[in-house]
């Protein structure tokens, strides 16, 4: 064998032999295999999720009658109305309990958020003794279970004659959300170089204004995806909810306290009536899912 | 975390940068106030009697010299009663039973004007201020024989005190203020088979029609007690609920984690669409555990969709019972099927998460070595996802634990119910907040055996990245 290629060996095309070419077509068709299969197991289980969404859907948008029937049948071979829906929320104790949701779930995000931003801020931007502990016990604190703290709030609030408020509510949700913020919005500053922050001080910025003018805009996007997923986190909320109140029930803790005494159209619209903060808010923050629990595994 | 994004700050760390803690200190507050404190109230819940026992006083104070304590519930003979001052803050409390003082400015029985205090009892209201405080009255005819026509003047709110002077039957009064007085009770009771005697408050007793006996409502002493974990361990819905709590968990965690990879590994194989079967497979996670319920409800319930489905093509001619008592298992695979499908999604974007971590040229490797799709999960996949997993582990169990809404749903919460169902029942229906602490203790206890490991884990893994 020659040491030197001379430039002709490799301009010209070497003929395959017909060994190579049959391993190659076969690799090319397991690719295309393997592609069909995965888009195969892909749209299994988009319908494994879908469909049982578009079931209740079916009920939430048609007539009480249609949703009484049996053998029950589906849209579009059912009548499309808002009946069912419109029942629904002219129930006793719909509007103020979704009044009270939206109040309960504003304040967890504002209140959150204003608490999380500086301790997310500083522990993505400083090295500082007990930083680690300080993570670690955020961590730990998320992991315990809303059902434990429920009953100790109620007694305290019962005590204070904060009992049956929506604010003693949005004070727990924001103690449960706080922990998840706190990491996401860390998460959202530490992608941000600390440098472009730096840069700005150089051109002139004091420090907050290399914050506001430079930081700020790029980790908008984030914060909000953190407070939209608060948002839906307490509008979901039932068990603390349907413990810490009994005359001003949010949404969740009105149709959980009704629930066995109610009709099937009652339940069904009410079910995915619940959903649809859930349909619309994750389809804008789905990018940042990863943000928020990646960083557990991180 | 990477460290050098911290480099201008940390180099000059010999004077100490307050910056920070000042921004952590508000949350580190408010986790304190809503999170550490309540936890270590629920445990005292728990295992805490605030109102075990009485202690008794032995003069009609609250300076008193203690004269013995009484436990709760005790039966007590009722010996004497007296009225006493109490702050005006104090007398919205629940069952203080209550005596009212008028002080008084009038005209005596002899012409002379008099100023002092008389039982309300003995006065006959007839104007009032607009905030409904009484300013005037006269004083009441008295009935009985031997009683005398005159009503006594006293110089302080209490008939021990001296007589400043009498007045007639229906004379004027002009009422200047009143006090209220809270009766005490001087009983006697036994514990343990001595006897104890001594003052206390109305507002701990309860008296019996007669005023000669009543009982020890509450205490005003805590004690340690285990008749809330006694009372948890006995009761009839207690084994059902831990057991199921665990069956699902087994049920629900293995299957959940195989299908989580799979959607993970379908996430990034980046087909044509990708955004979209993102979006789809998130969805569940923003979805209300109530209203999953419902949704799996729909399916299951007598007419529901599998019958239906059932029935239209012919495979059934009457509807199937599945969510009946007896029907459990039917139940158990409903609320297994509706936590897969409302959960996976958490596990899935944790693995996501873990799976970018590991590099592509790895994963091509293995391709080009032409290790099959099982060989590489098997192999290169699962041992580099490790840390993810078990993070995703724990938080699954945790969360696991917290199954409620789901069970509710699908159940009413009486033929099958959980931990966590529980502990609602017995705050909500039962208005034992005690016991529900207990069952919440339980709950905690659990996650804590869990939040140790999983706290050790990421130490671990941070000692790692290190």
């Amino acid at each position: 064998m020659s040491t030197t290629i001379s430039p002709k060996d490799t301009i010209q095309p070497v003929e395959a032999s017909a060994e190579v070419k049959a391993v190659h077509q076969q690799m090319l068709r397991r690719q295309k295999l393997n592609r069909a299969a995965t888009y195969g197991v892909a749209i299994l289980i988009a319908l494994w999720i879908l469909v049982p969404i578009f079931l209740l859907g079916s009920m939430a948008f048609t007539t009480p009658e249609a949703v009484r029937t049996y053998p029950k049948g589906v849209l579009p071979f059912i009548p499309f109305s808002f009946e069912t829906m419109n029942f629904f929320l002219q129930s006793e104790g719909i509007i103020p309990g979704l009044i009270n949701s939206i109040i309960v779930a504003i304040i967890t995000l504002v209140l959150s958020t204003l608490i999380a931003a500086p301790a997310g801020y500083a522990t993505s931007r400083f090295l500082f003794p007990g930083r680690d502990f300080f993570r670690l016990s955020v961590l730990a604190v998320r992991a315990f279970p809303i059902v434990v703290l429920s009953i100790p709030l109620a007694v305290v609030f019962i005590n204070l004659g904060m009992y049956d408020s929506v604010y003693s509510l949005a004070l727990m949700h924001t103690a449960l959300a706080l922990p998840t913020t706190i990491l996401v919005i860390g998460s959202v500053f530490a992608s941000i170089p600390y440098e472009l922050e730096e840069a700005a001080q150089v051109f002139g910025c004091t420090p907050f204004e290399a914050f506001r003018q430079v930081v700020l805009p790029l980790v908008l996007p984030g914060i909000a995806a953190a407070g939209v997923f608060t948002f839906v986190m307490s509008w979901n909320e039932v068990f603390a909810a349907s413990i810490l109140t009994v005359q001003n029930r949010t949404l969740p803790a009105q149709v959980l306290a009704v629930l066995g005494q109610s009709s099937e159209p009652y339940q069904f619209a009410g079910g995915f009536f619940m959903m649809i903060p859930a349909l619309v808010f994750i389809f804008f923050i789905r990018r940042y899912l990863f943000n928020m629990w990646g960083q557990v595994s991180k | 975390m990477t460290d050098e994004r911290s480099s201008p700050k940390t180099k000059k760390r010999k004077k100490i940068n307050w910056a920070p803690y000042w921004l952590i200190l508000p949350s580190l507050i408010y986790l304190a106030l809503f999170f550490i404190w309540p936890m270590f109230r629920g445990l005292g819940l728990a295992v805490y009697n605030d109102e075990a026992a009485l202690a008794l006083q032995s003069e009609p104070s609250r300076d008193a010299a203690t004269a013995g304590t009484l436990p709760q519930g005790t039966q007590v003979e009722i010996l004497d009663q007296q009225g006493n001052l109490i702050p005006p803050e104090e007398a919205e409390q629940a069952n203080l039973i209550t005596e009212v003082w008028f002080q008084i400015s009038a005209e005596d029985a002899d012409g002379n004007p008099v100023e002092g205090y008389v039982s309300e009892s003995r006065i006959r209201v007839r104007e009032e201020n607009e905030a409904g405080i009484p300013t005037a009255g006269s004083v009441r005819t008295r009935i009985g024989a031997g009683a005398g026509t005159l009503t006594d003047i006293y110089s302080e709110a209490n008939e021990n005190a001296d007589v400043v002077g009498q007045l007639e039957a229906r004379a004027e009064v002009a009422i200047s203020g009143l006090e209220i007085l809270e009766i005490w009770y001087q009983i006697r009771g036994e514990d343990n088979g001595q006897a104890v005697e001594g003052w206390a408050q109305s507002r701990y007793i309860q008296v019996f029609g007669e005023t000669e006996t009543g009982r020890i409502d509450r205490g005003n002493t805590g004690q340690f007690t285990t008749e809330y974990i006694s009372r948890m361990v006995n009761d009839r819905f207690f084994w059902p609920a831990t057991i199921t709590t665990f069956l699902l968990m087994l049920l629900i965690i293995p299957v959940q984690f195989v299908l989580s990879i799979v959607m993970a590994l379908v996430i990034q194989a980046r087909l044509k669409g990708n955004s979209l079967f993102l979006y789809v497979f998130t969805i569940p996670l923003g979805i209300s555990e109530l209203a999953v319920g419902i949704l799996w409800f729909s399916i299951f319930t007598q007419s529901g969709f599998i019958n239906s489905f059932l029935q239209t093509t012919g495979l059934i001619n009457t509807p199937i019972t599945f969510l009946s008592a007896d029907t459990r298992y039917w139940i158990l695979i409903a609320i297994w099927l509706a936590e897969v499908w409302r959960a996976t999604s958490i596990v899935m974007v944790i693995v996501v998460s873990g799976l970018q971590g590991i590099s592509d040229e790895v994963l091509e490797a293995a391709e080009l070595f032409g290790a099959t799709l099982w060989q590489r999960v098997r192999h290169v996949i699962l041992p580099m996802l490790k840390p993810s997993l078990q993070v995703a582990l724990i938080l699954r169990t945790i969360l696991a634990l917290q199954v409620f809404a789901v069970v509710i749903a699908l159940s009413g919460g009486d033929v099958v119910t959980v931990l966590a169902n529980e502990t609602f029942r017995q705050y909500s229906d039962f208005r034992n907040a005690n016991v529900a602490a207990a069952y919440a203790a339980l709950i905690l206890v659990i996650s804590m055996f869990s939040a140790v490991v999983y706290l050790r884990m990421i130490r671990s893994q941070e000692e790692m990245a290190a």
